[in-house]
């Protein structure tokens, strides 16, 4: 990598190596399980009513590994609640399966920011609360949880309360809690925004060896560029005030994924062209701050 | 940074205390009071306006009747001396006019100390014969009374009666009562604080008294009374929880219920419960049942209100949680309000005990009073406060080692808040969890419920 200027050497993210536009073939054979149709969402405020989601067309493929991405105010929250039914649209509709959502379901899991734990339940059974309500019996719940709990690493704690677990501790066993009902997607809300940076760099290796091994489609709202081209196969980009669908991007990235990619020219074009969309380089109105030097003179640090 | 807790100012701005610190300051902040009862009880230049009688005495312009115990304003105690004084002096120049009937009753002036003295019984108070011989032991110093101790102005007056009663032959006979009039005892006391102050030491005196004295057919022994009380309390709590938890926990949790209900709820609850107590007698008739709907009535639109709010507190994203794992409504309030909102319905409901204590009093008054109350009023009435204050401090106990039980009894309760766990409290759960645990051990040890790797 040349920190200089790397715009001037990197290729086109849309160039794809063979094997990954071969993979990308066989992606788009796969059936849609998420469709998202001239999806609108509009709120009344006391200013007039406020546009957070303009006509947002998209759809995911099965077992597709999808990011969501945008500037401040584009509405990925909202985009996410109304796809768990935990918001509804005021038009457009959600098809899961090719049926519409209604409300919330164990069809559709969800991992929040915030952990969401249940404070008095111990991990197991905050894995077992999903199954244990849909009927299933004790002893079934039980082994399944510990699979689950083993599964993201957490088997020593089984038996330990959240206030007990660690950022990364919680967000492994909400993931747990959210696979064990065995939903057709799994939803996730910048989960990883309130971990420190060693931690996240876990989970998302983590996050991608689970989905490797798990039928399971994930849509995962971001923030985080390299979080995004990290672990998807495509990103969705959307556009603030409104929300709107900017570009679906391929990423170019081969699988598996590694921490060394971050720095190949795939990887940092598809970062920068995201950050030309976010960001648009002409709307850069940083002014730059006005500081009077208070140190004595000589006192310098560079 | 490795400064001993102990060179730690005590004052300090947002810090913590040291346990052992805690706990002295816990220990001081009941001996404080304690301490300035004492000392203005015990220490007669601070306050005492008062005087006890201790040697009464009646005056020939008075009606009043004064008792020994009696309280009287220093400024009418020396008008009442002053007043003796002067009819013993009217004696001394002949002005009284010779009367035996009235020397008889003269004879009893020393009748309460004697009583006080344990010198005689109280059916010999009018036994001339007895009061005769404790004239002459007390003239000829034979006796001396210690409590109270007799000025010098008494004992010569006593003196002088002697010479009065002895004139007529040194043994009792119908001729000693003498023709001459009597002196009169100059009334004696010392400073006291009124009445309605008695000292910490009388105060524990009547408080054991009132456990331990045996009491009359017909009447309720203290203990009896005690457990009335405290199942009034109960009982109304009980039936405010079993009304106010689940009505205040659907009122938090969905809308409907909560416009339905509240508004009603919050109008309701302005109006004092203690204003309902004809109607409660009218509708419920005598014994408890009015009492414990007064305690209900003052408490459930309180525990309504209250609980709803806790339950609203409740973060809202665990119900959204619990709805994208597939919770139905149901499942919404048993799995996820009910537990989520323990702790704080915990001490909800602590605080509301409380509140249901504060009806008590009310409670009992009404219909036929009752229980601890009933005693507090009869006693009151006479000005028995000595008998009054150990009740008093009774239902404060009461109420606070309740409330002290339920707090540390909040740790094991709910393991899951980790909140630290003292040495009190682990004595507490030590013995509460102890049957449970015995109870769990003996059940898996019969039948292992999962086989454990």
């Amino acid at each position: 990598m040349s920190p200089d200027n790397p715009a001037t050497k990197l290729p086109d993210y849309r160039e794809q190596s063979p094997i990954v536009r071969e993979r990308f073939e066989r992606f788009h054979k796969r059936p849609v399980v998420l469709e998202v149709k001239n999806l609108g969402r509009v709120f009344e405020s006391s200013n007039g009513p406020v546009t957070a989601l303009q006509d947002i067309n998209f759809n995911i493929k099965r077992r597709e590994f999808n990011c969501v991405i945008g500037p401040s105010g584009c509405g990925k929250s909202t985009l996410i609640r109304i796809l768990a039914g935990l918001d509804h649209p005021t038009s457009g509709q959600v098809l899961l399966d090719g049926k519409p959502v209604l409300g919330p379901g164990a069809d559709r899991g969800m991992v929040f920011q915030g952990y969401t734990l249940f404070p008095w339940l111990t991990v197991k059974r905050n894995v077992m609360f999903g199954p244990m309500n849909a009927g299933e019996s004790e002893t079934e719940a039980e082994r399944n949880a510990r699979f689950w709990i083993d599964m993201v690493g957490l088997s020593k704690f089984e038996n330990a309360y959240p206030y007990q677990l660690s950022g990364g501790m919680k967000q492994r066993t909400a993931i747990a809690r959210a696979l064990a009902n065995q939903p057709r997607i799994l939803l996730m809300d910048e989960p990883f925004g309130a971990l420190d940076a060693q931690t996240r760099f876990q989970m998302q290796s983590s996050l991608l060896e689970i989905w490797r091994n798990v039928e399971i489609t994930i849509l995962f709202i971001t923030h985080d560029l390299e979080e995004a081209v990290f672990l998807s196969d495509r990103i969705l980009v959307l556009d603030a005030h409104p929300g709107r669908v900017n570009e679906m991007i391929e990423s170019p990235v081969p699988r598996p994924r590694s921490d060394e990619q971050c720095v190949h020219p795939e990887f940092l074009a598809t970062k920068q062209h995201i950050e030309h969309l976010i960001h648009p380089p002409n709307s850069k109105s940083d002014t730059p701050l006005r500081i009077t030097r208070m140190t004595d003179p000589g006192d310098t640090v560079f | 940074m490795s400064r001993k807790s102990s060179s730690r100012p005590w004052i300090e701005v947002g810090r913590e205390l040291s346990s052992s610190r805690a706990g002295i300051l816990t220990l001081v902040s009941f001996a404080l009071p304690l301490a300035i009862w004492s000392i203005v009880s015990y220490t007669p230049f601070i306050w005492h306006p008062d005087i006890r009688l201790e040697l009464p005495a009646s005056r020939a312009d008075s009606t009043s009747v004064y008792l020994t115990g009696d309280h009287i304003g220093k400024d009418f105690f020396a008008d009442f001396q002053e007043a003796i004084r002067g009819e013993n002096d009217a004696i001394a120049s002949g002005e009284v006019k010779i009367s035996r009937r009235n020397n008889t009753k003269q004879l009893r002036q020393i009748a309460s100390l004697a009583i006080a003295q344990k010198w005689i019984t109280a059916e010999q108070e009018r036994d001339s014969e007895s009061l005769f011989y404790i004239w002459r032991d007390i003239a000829t110093g034979q006796r001396e009374s210690t409590r109270p101790v007799l000025s010098e102005e008494n004992l010569e007056i006593a003196r002088k009666n002697w010479n009065l009663l002895s004139a007529a032959g040194q043994n009792y006979s119908n001729e000693s009562i003498p023709e001459a009039p009597l002196y009169k005892l100059v009334p004696q006391g010392r400073p006291a604080n009124p009445d309605y102050l008695p000292e910490p030491l009388a105060v524990l005196k009547s408080g054991i008294n009132a456990f331990t004295e045996e009491v009359e057919e017909g009447e309720k022994s203290m203990t009896e009374r005690t457990i009335h009380s405290v199942k009034i309390v109960f009982s109304g709590f009980l039936v405010s929880c079993i009304i106010g938890i689940p009505l205040g926990m659907l009122c938090g949790s969905i809308s409907f219920f909560s416009r339905l209900i509240e508004p009603f709820v919050d109008f309701f609850r302005y109006m004092p419960a203690p204003t309902f107590s004809t109607i409660l007698v009218a509708i419920l008739l005598a014994n408890d049942a009015p009492k414990i709907a007064l305690v209900v009535l003052g408490t459930v639109f309180q525990m309504i209100l209250i609980i709803a709010k806790t339950t609203r507190l409740l973060d809202h994203s665990l119900l959204e949680a619990a709805q994208t794992l597939g919770a139905t409504q149901k499942q919404l309030l048993f799995k996820v309000i009910g537990p989520g909102i323990l702790p704080n319905l915990y001490n909800d409901l602590r605080i509301l005990l409380g509140w249901a204590w504060t009806w008590l009093v009310i409670a009992e008054l009404i219909g036929v009073k009752s229980g601890l109350t009933e005693f507090i009023e009869t006693q009151g009435r006479w000005r028995n406060f000595d008998q009054v204050y150990p009740i008093i401090i009774l239902i404060g106990l009461i109420g606070y080692f309740t409330d002290q039980f339920l707090a540390w009894l909040r740790r094991p309760l709910f393991p899951w808040l980790g909140e630290p766990v003292g040495p009190k409290s682990r004595a507490v759960i030590a013995c509460v969890t102890y049957v449970p645990n015995w109870f769990q051990d003996a059940v898996e040890r019969r039948q292992p419920m999962y086989p454990r790797k």
